[in-house]
């Protein structure tokens, strides 16, 4: 007994001291991750840091030289699959790591664009993704490439390889699940949420070991389920997520909340804490269940170590509008009336952006970064929406066989920023924020039918809010709540932004260009067409002294599935699936 | 983004067309009845794991719809092909991934005919805010059954169920985003809400019933009756209650094909009308130990009465 114990630990010990220096020996470390902001030779990590700020303290390119900026390579995805592309790549050593549509990941020479492996997953039969086929990247760790799959599953290649290592199950794509965001490792942790809006699922944040795909703990995100750790193979109760279930739901409907934890997560290492936002609550309608239906359409603050809860902020309560509350979170320093206080920012698909203290969640300033919101009248002083009247979608079952009372509501449901990533300059003290200007008519359908059945449905339309432009990239001031400047864009955006010390704010557009702009005053500086629409975020890194930018780009994403009346502005744009690289001329570089 | 709830198949018809350049092994098979006929079997869709309609029995596919589809396939002289289809939130999604165009994930994954479709000319001819026909690319036709909702409960907890007022004492299961659930969440300002539970399926929720979870369940009349009937003890209950404020108690349902694909819908039509005409889709129906609901449509053209 006694020896067989001893013999447990002492292997035990050595793969912990295997793993370790296999970590060190080959490929991302824990300190690449940590240290990715601030390290341009490499990006390790989704978000170009774990805060999520996608700032590059890079400046070879300037708003002097990015005019002569010049593909050197594209590298196509290739095959009969395209759809959207909203992957972030990540550059180590000189190779590129980059997911594409349908679970698709490819290695490239980051050099030449020359592919050195793809991996495509295989996906089930029936499998009903809800909102197109995208991936938004992996993560990096030792020798692996980790992704999480349509089908709800973790995978990990081996980075020079693309074998895989191991597969995960993390929920049942039968059940709804599917796993579309980028996966971050913090502390030697892999960390994932979940996708799925099917009325059933609920929402959760759960860490496995990067090296062998075991769980380390989960937490769910709805109220009243039981959160576990796993210790030696055993798993032991965590506590209950909100306490105790039914405090804001009524009846069983905890048991279904939602509230699915789609877009991933950031880290902050200051206050050692993941932040996670979470999707709307089910059902759709919002009469159903009346209560604030926590922790739907709100930001989590999550413990690393264990998986418990430690503050939430809740955008939207009783969420009645699909606002949904999963945009990032980033961590920034908030220097006002000389303090510098730890500070937290995100654009809300209600159209709302919010300033938190990431330390405890407290609530420092909301304003509007669009121009109109019916919902709400504004926010009261601890950010919670004063709603307006009558602007909640009526009950379907009010309906009495006519076409119900025509609701408008702005944002539409698709949000005044959806998923795509806000970036944030501590130069200009600015964040760059991705958003559409429209609204969208809710009503309830006189007849409906659902597997056989009659049903009560609604009917929707988005219309864009303004003829000539939906989209508009604003620097917004976190301070005064002021939009800086603005740029409008005729098709709603749906690509990530990325901000640079060159004092360059970069990001595509669905019309396929990609554009960089003056980080101070907004003027465009910079467009190339790339061929098809960008539903991408932008990255940049350094090579053989040389600074580098890539984008993918591949139309697709959620704007041509539901756009209702904005159809119109991107039917005619083209799928691809391609990734993009640009630097300078060698001769403008050598003359700077 | 994550919900895809509402009946937003809009962007979809107007987004196909010339205007997604697909390569044509991309298409779904366009198979008019001479090409049913000719490559020997019809592919008939119907609903996964939806006893009594259609699920798999032994290995093997069964269940009324089934049954159907296999009788058509027979009248038309070639074999009997299932297509299983994963509902999807609404039957606009159905109908789209199923009959006209095919899920982007597998576009070339189509059925003939798909089962189990409401006939009702309200939907069939329902139009968009743009005036556009939102069913144009289906022809909806065949009506085969008349559905409607029932409650079914167990006497050991409640004498009877008269009305549904019970239900703000007792507990009863539905099936989750179903119109029971949404009826009995909502009605008379949610006062039966915190005695509905929610199951993932009816099936669930009559397992809930026999274990003394709940004290009656309601979904369709059809599965209700076949739940009922493979309990051995047969100790519930049907309910005579009506329904107040549900708009529509009962409905048609018939089939679907392509909207191109007429001379198909006629010859499924002649043998659908034939087997309601002659008995055999009510011995159908009775095989599996369900009531037959004549559809509304033969009760105007037959002056038949229900049962």
């Amino acid at each position: 007994m006694y020896a067989t114990r001893f013999g447990k630990q002492f292997a035990a010990s050595a793969l912990a001291l295997a793993v370790s220096w296999s970590v060190q020996a080959a490929g991302v470390t824990d300190d690449d991750l940590l240290n990715d902001q601030d390290t341009v030779d490499d990006v390790v990590t989704y978000g170009m840091g774990l805060q999520g700020q996608r700032y590059s303290p890079m400046n070879d390119l300037s708003t002097e030289n990015v005019k002569q900026l010049q593909p050197v390579w594209a590298f196509s995805f290739g095959g009969e699959k395209q759809r959207g592309q909203e992957s972030q790549p990540l550059v180590k050593d000189g190779v590129m790591y980059v997911s594409a549509s349908y679970s698709r990941v490819y290695a490239i020479d980051a050099k030449t664009g020359e592919e050195i492996w793809q991996y495509d997953a295989r996906l089930p039969d029936g499998i009903m993704p809800c909102c197109d086929v995208v991936n938004r990247g992996v993560a990096l760790y030792g020798d692996k490439v980790i992704f999480g799959t349509l089908d709800a599953k973790l995978v990990a290649l081996n980075k020079d390889t693309g074998k895989v290592v191991w597969i995960k199950k993390v929920a049942d794509y039968q059940a709804g699940y599917s796993i579309t965001a980028a996966p971050i490792i913090v502390k030697g942790k892999l960390i994932t949420g979940v996708s799925g809006g099917e009325f059933g699922i609920v929402g959760k944040v759960e860490a496995y070991d990067p090296n062998t795909g075991e769980i380390l703990w989960t937490r769910p995100t709805v109220e009243g389920h039981m959160g576990y750790v796993y210790k030696d193979g055993k798993k032991i109760e965590n506590g209950i997520s909100g306490g105790a279930p039914g405090k804001t739901w009524p009846g069983d409907m905890w048991k279904n909340g939602g509230a699915a934890t789609w877009l991933g997560g950031t880290y902050d290492p200051e206050t050692d804490s993941l932040f996670f936002g979470t999707g709307n609550p089910a059902p759709w309608n919002s009469h159903l269940r009346p209560g604030d239906n926590l922790f739907s359409s709100s930001r989590l603050a999550i413990d690393p170590d264990d998986g418990s809860i430690k503050w939430h902020f809740q955008t939207t309560p009783h969420d009645g509008w699909d606002y949904d509350g999963v945009n990032e979170l980033v961590s920034f320093d908030l220097k006002e009336n000389g303090k510098t206080i730890k500070a937290a920012a995100t654009a809300d698909r209600n159209g709302f952006m919010y300033v938190l203290n990431r330390e405890n969640g407290d609530f420092i300033r909301g304003f509007p970064f669009v121009d109109k919101i019916t919902w709400a009248k504004g926010l009261d002083e601890n950010g919670r929406p004063i709603y307006t009247d009558n602007g909640r979608p009526g009950d379907p079952a009010d309906m009495k066989g006519e076409k119900g009372k025509v609701v408008v509501a702005q944002p539409a449901f698709l949000g005044g920023k959806n998923w795509m990533p806000i970036a944030y300059n501590p130069n200009t003290e600015l964040f760059y924020v991705p958003s559409n200007e429209w609204s969208m008519d809710i009503w309830n359908e006189p007849v409906s039918y659902k597997k056989g059945a009659a049903y009560l449905g609604a009917g929707f339309t988005i219309k864009p809010a303004h003829d000539n432009y939906i989209g508009v990239l604003r620097a917004m001031d976190p301070k005064t709540g002021k939009e800086v400047w603005r740029y409008e864009n005729t098709a709603p955006l749906w690509g990530g932004v990325m901000t640079t010390a060159g004092n360059l704010v970069f990001t595509g557009t669905p019309e396929g260009y990609f554009k960089a702009f003056d980080a101070k005053t907004g003027k465009e500086l910079y467009k190339f067409n790339t061929g098809t629409g960008i539903v991408g975020t932008p990255i940049t890194w350094k090579m053989g002294g040389e600074q580098y930018v890539s984008i993918t780009t591949g139309w697709g994403g959620a704007v041509p599935l539901w756009g209702g009346e904005v159809a119109k502005v991107v039917k005619d744009f083209n799928q691809g699936g391609t990734v993009w690289t640009f630097k300078l001329p060698n001769d403008n570089v050598a003359s700077r | 983004m994550v919900a895809v709830r509402y009946l937003a198949v809009l962007a979809l018809l107007v987004l196909t067309g010339p205007a997604l350049a697909e390569s044509v092994l991309d298409r779904p098979p366009d198979r008019t009845y001479d090409k049913v006929i000719e490559s020997g079997y019809l592919r008939v869709g119907v609903y996964e794991n939806f006893p009594p309609y259609s699920f798999v029995q032994d290995g093997e596919p069964a269940g009324v719809d089934v049954d159907v589809g296999r009788a058509i396939a027979k009248k038309l002289g070639v074999d009997f092909q299932v297509h299983w289809i994963t509902p999807d939130e609404t039957l606009q999604d159905d109908l789209r991934n199923n009959v006209w165009k095919g899920h982007y994930l597998a576009k070339r994954r189509i059925a003939d005919v798909m089962m189990r479709v409401p006939y009702d000319t309200d939907y069939a001819y329902m139009t968009e805010s743009t005036g556009e026909m939102v069913n144009e690319e289906v022809v909806m036709f065949g009506p085969y059954q008349k559905e409607q909702w029932q409650i079914a409960y167990d006497p050991n907890d409640l004498e009877a169920v008269q009305t549904v007022a019970v239900f703000q004492y007792n507990p009863i299961g539905v099936e989750i985003d179903s119109l029971p659930d949404f009826y009995l969440s909502s009605a008379f300002r949610g006062r039966m809400r915190n005695q509905t539970h929610h199951y993932h399926s009816i099936g669930e929720a009559f397992d809930a019933m026999v274990a003394n979870e709940v004290s009656a369940i309601m979904g369709m009349r059809a599965e209700v009756d076949y739940l009922l009937a493979t309990d051995p003890d047969h100790r519930f209950k049907l309910a005579e209650n009506g329904f107040p404020g549900i708009a529509k108690q009962q409905w048609d349902v018939g089939m679907a094909v392509k909207s191109s694909h007429r001379q198909l819908k006629y010859a499924i039509e002649a043998a659908a009308d034939k087997m309601v005409r002659d008995g055999e889709m009510k011995a159908i129906y009775e095989h599996y130990g369900l009531r037959y609901g004549l559809p509304a449509y033969y009760e105007e053209v037959l002056g038949q009465a229900e049962e």
